[in-house]
């Protein structure tokens, strides 16, 4: 027993040692991206107060950067509006509504929660960033995120008030996306080095687009509405697969002054998902 | 002692903050990254208990991971420059008795000798952590100007805030 606590004593610098390199190494080899504490990823009530204090300042930076892409997107908006107002008036004259059939319209799918970047990084290879908003606002791991430009990722893990979005600019994160006006999808993905370049994968060989196109979301999840601006094809990069291939991207949104952001809640998503848990219920019973 | 306690806490709590508020912000040329917390450690004193220097070292290795959702980088990185440190102080030193319980700082080494020591901290801390970022090779010849820019940055700017300090303290 003696020689035991002799023996602790003397390599207890050398044991203190090797325990922290553990516990750093366990951080970083279990460190996977979706199964994290809160407390260990800036999403934690502290990091987020701070960052709070950070982005009172730093928000002003910008400003006249981000109104001139407000004022494009909400001229490009109202003019969606009035092309889409003149063809309701229309279609009126054609068939008149009644209360049977306005009782038929969709409601909207999809609602939005305003929230600020206090925290951004776009220089790494897997990079994040925080909004000031969390599960006490309603915002939950896996909804999608957009600015007014474009998407910019998806929410990962939330605290009380804020919350940590997985950036597009993340090496591990891909989005379904297709070229507008076409129905086959590709999937996006970033690679470290330039904050406004993308790339679009495994598109089929015949799909055609024009440089200049824009990408879009495809809508094949609960994530993001179909049609959201994703960027601007630049052009097609030489891959080694005869079958598919990969489009160089010009992200639509500036990741490096992101401001204000909303997270897209979807209002049919518990209803999917739980179809899908339905289905895979029936499907493991049926392979009993 | 309680009074340079206080002013080490001071110092590690300005450091952390001006890190993790403006620095982890700033990459300059696309290549450059100013890290200056790390200057906390190699200020501490050299007759620290080296288990004390390794604590101190973890945790604010983690702070900044947990601030900028690196898990497991800076903190493994700041704990091996920390077991590191005098090895390589002593190196430099050559092992002489008269720097055993020194404060490493422009004033006490000298600007050469501190030079070479800051240097060769920053550095292994460059590449410790951003070898364990990029953990794949396929950016190696960029991970490479990364790090040799970083740490030239870096060094610069904690030999500045060395010589700051020593400046108030004449």
């Amino acid at each position: 027993m003696r020689n035991l606590i002799d023996f602790l004593v003397k390599y207890s610098t050398a044991m203190l040692f090797m325990l922290l390199v553990l516990l750093s190494c366990i951080l970083l080899f279990t460190g996977n991206t979706y199964q994290q504490s809160v407390y260990l990823t800036s999403a934690n009530a502290f990091a987020g107060s701070i960052f709070e204090v950070g982005q009172s300042v730093t928000g002003y930076f910008n400003l006249r950067n981000i109104n001139q892409d407000l004022q494009q997107r909400n001229a490009s908006l109202e003019n969606e509006v009035l092309n889409l107002k003149n063809e309701i008036a229309y279609l009126k004259t054609i068939v008149p509504l009644d209360s049977a059939t306005e009782a038929r319209i969709p409601s909207a799918r999809f609602d939005f929660v305003m929230a600020t970047v206090i925290n951004n990084s776009t220089h790494r290879p897997r990079n994040f960033f925080t909004i000031n908003r969390g599960s006490a606002d309603g915002i939950m791991p896996g909804m999608g995120v957009v600015d007014q430009n474009g998407i910019v990722g998806i929410v990962n893990v939330t605290g009380t008030k804020s919350a940590r979005i997985i950036s597009v600019l993340n090496e591990t994160q891909r989005f379904s996306v297709k070229v507008k006006g076409s129905n086959y999808v590709g999937s996006l993905s970033w690679k470290e080095g330039n904050p406004a370049i993308a790339y679009v994968e495994e598109l089929p060989r015949h799909v055609k687009y024009n440089v200049g196109d824009t990408i879009v979301t495809s809508g094949y999840s609960t994530t993001f509405p179909e049609g959201i601006p994703v960027g601007f094809v630049m052009g097609q990069v030489h891959t080694t697969d005869d079958n598919f291939y990969t489009l160089k991207v010009h992200l639509a949104a500036d990741f490096s002054q992101l401001s204000t952001v909303r997270v897209i809640r979807d209002e049919f998503k518990a209803e999917m998902d739980s179809l899908n848990l339905f289905d895979q219920r029936t499907e493991a019973s049926k392979n009993k | 002692m309680p009074q340079s306690l206080a002013r080490y806490a001071s110092l590690l709590i300005i450091l952390l903050l001006i890190q993790i508020l403006i620095c982890n912000h700033i990459i300059l040329f696309g290549v450059a990254m100013p890290i200056i917390f790390i200057y906390f450690i190699m200020r501490l004193p050299m007759g620290l208990n080296v288990k004390w220097v390794l604590l101190l070292s973890f945790i604010s290795g983690l702070v900044i991971d947990i601030f900028s959702d690196t898990p497991g980088v800076n903190a493994l990185s700041c704990t091996i420059i920390a077991i590191l440190r005098r090895p390589i102080f002593k190196l430099y030193t050559g092992g002489d008795e008269i720097f055993s319980n020194v404060i490493p700082s422009i004033s006490s080494l000298g600007g050469v000798m501190y030079a070479k020591y800051v240097i060769s901290l920053t550095f292994i801390y460059c590449l410790l952590g951003f070898s364990l970022d990029y953990f794949t090779l396929a950016h190696l010849s960029r991970m490479l100007v990364k790090i040799l820019c970083s740490t030239v940055l870096s060094s610069a700017l904690i030999m500045g805030i060395d010589g700051l300090i020593w400046n108030k303290h004449k």
